[in-house]
């Protein structure tokens, strides 16, 4: 799926990905990063909830591999495209496990274990009908 | 020695009530709890209602005392408990906790669920949440867990399946079930695909109803007879770590040992068991958490027969939440109804011969690949 990012759609929720224009630099997941104790979480908590150290917005990266997936085929939520898939994401630089959706139009391509890369996209709406950009995964090409 | 006992329990049959009210189906279930204790309403300190969506759903809010008001009980406290799916269960928590810390003598817990609401849709934890804005419904949550399983312990597609054919068999003989016509494995199977690997005949649905149950103490319980005995109430919120182990679920393993720690008990020592099968793989990893089989073995304990009413530690003989249908802020409430019934030799065509020890399981909402609540009742005879 070519899902094309605009300047005009605002994130689903923000803080979570580098915003738009992406012909530069391609998306990437932001987080948050223990300032005391160097743990990292997302989304970004005030506190360290281990330390309660003040946390700082970091880069998550956008590489990893599918740990699990399944697929929504009944009445997805949030005008999300009917089948959509979801699943966690193992990210390659961080270690973190994180939920996430995953490219409706590779579905029939998804397997655990599969490397995948970060892009984000209009995808279903914020629950009153405005769209709205979300992060998804979808399977790294050969030449990536 | 226990410190509290259940007296009395009370519940309507669930399924489809759409003429009736959220207080309407929880005063029933209070007032049936009140009969079967033989407590009268100036005798109950204290009232816990619990109810998981009518806010959302009716914008209505301590709904509580308007139910205890209608069993005539009033002046004492009340409070209304949110905890998901395990509010009701909660409620039950609370009620023990009073009682054992002496506060009390005769409290009260009540849950009530109206879910027969026009394009519901499925179920989330919480609207303003990341990963329910990432598009994250409650049996995504479980399908993503039932993928894990059968990845990494060949788990099949028809061991899933037969979490429910066994629910439905249990069911025919719980007059208070929704679904109480038996199913085969192929029908299962054959269902329309929800969320992979679910049918819909892997998802538990919603249902309208109510229950109740009032807990006092030991030296009330003497002279009211009947009694139950609580051996363990136990509460546990997720640990949220990262990353989190899909199939080796720590809350719901610590949640089950803290209850056999509380209790005296280990898995050997249960007769009947009621557990949080909100969707089939749920069932599987619970008998993993509690014990009763060893990790990545669930599958094949439903398969070869020994959850069923029958076999060696019949788990849902009640028809679980796949066949009862699951009002999530009545259910928990609804598994202590049916661990009384069995410890009371009350169940018929579904009691398990001579059950002196009970289990109910359940789990509620989801954070960070956790559950938000585990809890667990132990009940004994």
């Amino acid at each position: 799926m070519n899902l094309e990012a605009t300047n005009d759609i605002p994130p689903v929720v923000p803080g979570i990905f580098t915003l738009p224009p992406y012909d530069q630099a391609p998306p990437k997941l932001l987080g948050g990063l223990c300032s005391d104790c160097n743990k990292r979480y997302f989304p970004r908590p005030r506190y360290c909830p281990v330390c309660l150290g003040l946390t700082e917005e970091t880069v998550l990266g956008s590489e990893g591999t599918i740990y699990s997936f399944t697929v929504i085929r009944r009445r997805p939520p949030l005008g999300l495209p009917e089948p959509c898939s979801v699943g966690y994401i193992d990210l390659a630089e961080s270690g973190l496990r994180i939920f996430c959706l995953l490219d409706p139009a590779t579905i029939d391509q998804l397997r655990v274990g599969l490397p995948v890369r970060l892009a984000v996209g209009p995808l279903g709406h914020d629950g009153h009908g405005s769209p709205r950009l979300r992060p998804y995964f979808t399977p790294m090409r050969v030449d990536d | 020695m226990t410190s509290v006992a259940v007296v009395g329990v009370g519940m309507i049959p669930f399924g489809k009530h759409p003429e009736r009210s959220l207080v309407d189906m929880a005063s029933e279930a209070a007032y049936l709890a009140l009969k079967d204790a033989g407590i009268e309403p100036a005798q109950v300190e204290a009232g816990f209602f619990a109810n998981a969506f009518a806010s959302r759903l009716f914008g209505d809010l301590t709904v509580g005392q308007n139910v205890f008001w209608e069993v005539g009980i009033n002046r004492v406290p009340v409070v209304n408990v949110e905890n998901a799916c395990t509010s009701a269960s909660t409620a039950f928590y609370l009620g023990y906790n009073m009682i054992a810390a002496g506060q009390a003598e005769v409290v009260m817990a009540v849950g009530a669920e109206k879910m027969y609401v026009p394009e519901l849709g499925l179920l989330d934890s919480g609207l303003t949440e990341l990963n329910t804005q990432l598009g994250l419904v409650a049996p995504a949550s479980f399908a993503l867990r039932a993928v894990r399983h059968m990845t990494e312990f060949g788990t099949t597609p028809e061991q899933l399946a037969r979490v429910t054919v066994k629910s439905r068999n249990h069911a025919q003989y719980n007059p208070f079930a929704q679904f109480r016509e038996p199913v085969t494995v192929e029908e299962v199977l054959a269902a329309p695909m929800i969320v992979d690997p679910f049918t819909r005949l892997q998802c538990c649905p919603n249902a309208d109803g109510a229950a109740a149950a009032i807990l006092c103490s030991p030296r009330l319980a003497q002279r009211l007879g009947r009694a139950v005995n609580v051996e363990a109430a136990i509460l546990c919120t997720g640990n949220y770590e990262n990353p989190q182990d899909l199939v080796r679920w720590e809350t719901d393993y610590r949640a089950c040992g803290l209850a056999y720690e509380r209790a005296g008990i280990g898995p050997e020592d249960l007769d009947v068991v009621e557990v949080h099968d909100a969707f089939t793989i749920a069932e599987i990893l619970h008998y993993e958490a509690l014990g009763l089989c060893a990790e990545g073995e669930g599958g094949k304990l439903v398969e070869e027969g020994h959850t069923a009413l029958g076999g060696r530690i019949p788990v849902n003989v009640s028809g679980g939440l796949l066949s009862r249908g699951h009002p999530p802020g009545a259910t928990g409430l609804a598994q202590v109804f049916e661990l009384v019934t069995q410890l009371r030799n009350e169940a018929g065509g579904r009691q398990v011969a001579g059950a002196k020890v009970g289990l109910a399981q359940i789990m509620g909402g989801d954070k960070l690949g956790d559950t938000k609540s585990c809890t667990i009742i132990v009940l004994s005879v």
